[in-house]
């Protein structure tokens, strides 16, 4: 047996929490939820994608909870949704009618609906603003609003999605509504190999530093040749849930934000090159994991020896909790199996010297 | 007068808590509406379609929360993304209303539906603006998608 059970630790611990205060203390300034909320919305999005929890205000509240730390936040989060029951799950949502607010293809210029950069750090210059530290927040905010109130209103039209128009030519594969019931990875533990629906909602709550450093790898050369972002969207989504006393009718409950990715690959197909599309898709705008996620995806549909075409490799090792979890577990006492080890290496310098 | 629940409740989740608070006052100065179930809170889960193989998967959860009333036997049901109990109570309270046949406030949720959707058109006029305007400074590449459109 390896673990002992050992005591002296609780009024050390006690004054450990207290001294986590201290260092949240060195100002008399405050973070305001709705600042974080606001200001902050790439890292809430990350932590919601991450803990798999769309609530951006609780998020938020978490992330000031823990000095900002990712991994604390999502383990906040997940900690309170498990104690929530689930009495709904959402009508099936189509991101192809999206309220786009950002919309790319590298595999075309002319898209139908256009091309959309929405909101993008793509374009600005890397250098640090010292000018914004003293920006006037209140006088940000009635800009944009007057900005907003001087626009002349544009008519909403959901824009076809890059590769409904590929399919149409025959160039990828059409696949009829697949109505199954997905597997949920949050009620059932995985087995591989795994379904398609695990595969995604596994990699969607995944960390994003994971999900891209697999992609990254494939890239480098651990995978297939260098795919094409055919399209990337980010918008909104409505959400609807069956309303029960009338099952014919459904109940609005609100919108969330969506990153979602689809890209190409060339393969082989009956002597002739089809495309194949590989998905992504995750809440809020975290774009960099939704193509990682697509190009992950399409390695795992190919397979190979390589560590992003291994399911289990991929799915068993990306969960924040899970693997943050497991690392911290080397922090606890391990005294008696490292007096172990120990033991051992004396033993053996004791018989060298001998 | 009537109106469809999904239109109702997306004006309703949509709105001001104060707007909608003050809808379902308007009722309770006849009605005593009785709360069946106590706005609480839950989980959503949201499902998806991908794409790709067509098949659905699970993106992640929302919290919503949920209410219940009855006024005079008719029931009114709201569930709202987000934890606010008591927008969630007047949504239910007006559904009761409406399933009743005696909400008066039908020309307020259209002035408010009006408001929000003008909102979302203007937000999204400032969106198509980065809408990028190509200049082929080549010939023209033979596959773009604008075949499509012009087909």
């Amino acid at each position: 047996m390896a673990y002992v059970a050992v005591s002296g630790g609780k009024e050390a611990i006690e004054e450990s929490i207290k001294l986590l205060d201290y260092y949240r203390s060195g100002t008399d300034k405050d973070l305001a939820i709705e600042a974080i909320e606001n200001k902050l919305s790439l890292l809430v999005d990350r932590v919601m994608g991450e803990a798999g929890l769309y609530a951006r205000t609780y998020a938020a509240l978490a992330l000031r909870q823990c000095e900002g730390s990712i991994e604390e936040a999502v383990f906040l989060l997940r900690a309170y949704r498990s104690t929530l029951t689930r009495n709904y799950y959402s009508d099936t949502v189509d991101a192809g009618e999206m309220r786009v607010v950002r919309r790319i293809s590298a595999a075309f210029k002319d898209i139908i609906g256009g091309q959309i950069l929405g909101a993008t750090y793509d374009y600005t210059h890397r250098l640090i603003d010292f000018e914004t530290g003293k920006e006037d927040p209140t006088a940000l905010r009635q800009a944009m609003h007057k900005a907003l109130a001087e626009q002349t209103p544009e008519e909403i039209v959901p824009c076809p999605r890059v590769s409904e128009e590929l399919a149409k030519e025959g160039l990828i594969d059409r696949h009829s509504p697949n109505d199954q019931s997905p597997y949920d990875v949050t009620a059932n533990i995985l087995e591989f190999p795994t379904t398609r629906s695990a595969r995604l909602q596994t990699m969607a709550r995944a960390d994003t530093g994971f999900v891209s450093g697999l992609a990254y790898s494939a890239l480098r050369g651990f995978g297939q040749e260098h795919p094409t972002v055919g399209e990337l969207r980010c918008g909104y989504v409505e959400l609807y849930v069956p309303f029960l006393p009338d099952e014919k009718e459904s109940l609005y409950i609100g919108e969330i934000l969506i990153t979602e990715v689809e890209c190409f690959n060339a393969v082989d197909s009956k002597d002739q090159l089809k495309l194949a599309v590989g998905y992504g898709a995750v809440l809020g705008r975290n774009e960099t994991k939704a193509i990682a996620m697509a190009v992950v995806d399409r390695e795992l549909d190919n397979g190979g020896p390589y560590p992003a075409q291994n399911e289990e490799f991929v799915l068993m090792h990306g969960d924040s909790l899970e693997m943050n979890g497991f690392i911290s577990h080397l922090k606890l006492p391990h005294y008696v199996t490292f007096q172990s080890k120990l033991d051992a290496v004396r033993k053996t310098r004791r018989a060298d010297n001998e | 007068m009537t109106m469809e629940k999904r239109r109702l409740s997306k004006i309703l989740a949509r709105a001001d808590g104060c707007d909608v608070a003050a809808l379902s006052a308007e009722i309770q100065k006849t009605y005593s509406p009785v709360i069946v179930k106590e706005p609480g809170k839950t989980l959503a889960m949201i499902k998806m379609r991908e794409p790709a193989q067509q098949s659905l998967f699970y993106l992640g959860e929302v919290i919503v929360c949920e209410a219940v009333v009855e006024i005079d036997g008719v029931q009114g049901v709201a569930v709202l993304m987000g934890d606010d109990a008591e927008k969630t109570l007047d949504m239910a309270i007006i559904d009761a209303a409406m399933n009743k046949g005696v909400f008066g406030g039908m020309d307020t949720l259209l002035r408010l539906e009006k408001e929000q959707d003008s909102r979302i058109m203007r937000e999204n006029a400032m969106h198509l603006k980065t809408m990028v305007n190509f200049q082929s400074m080549d010939q023209e590449a033979p596959n773009d998608l604008s075949v499509f459109e012009k087909a």
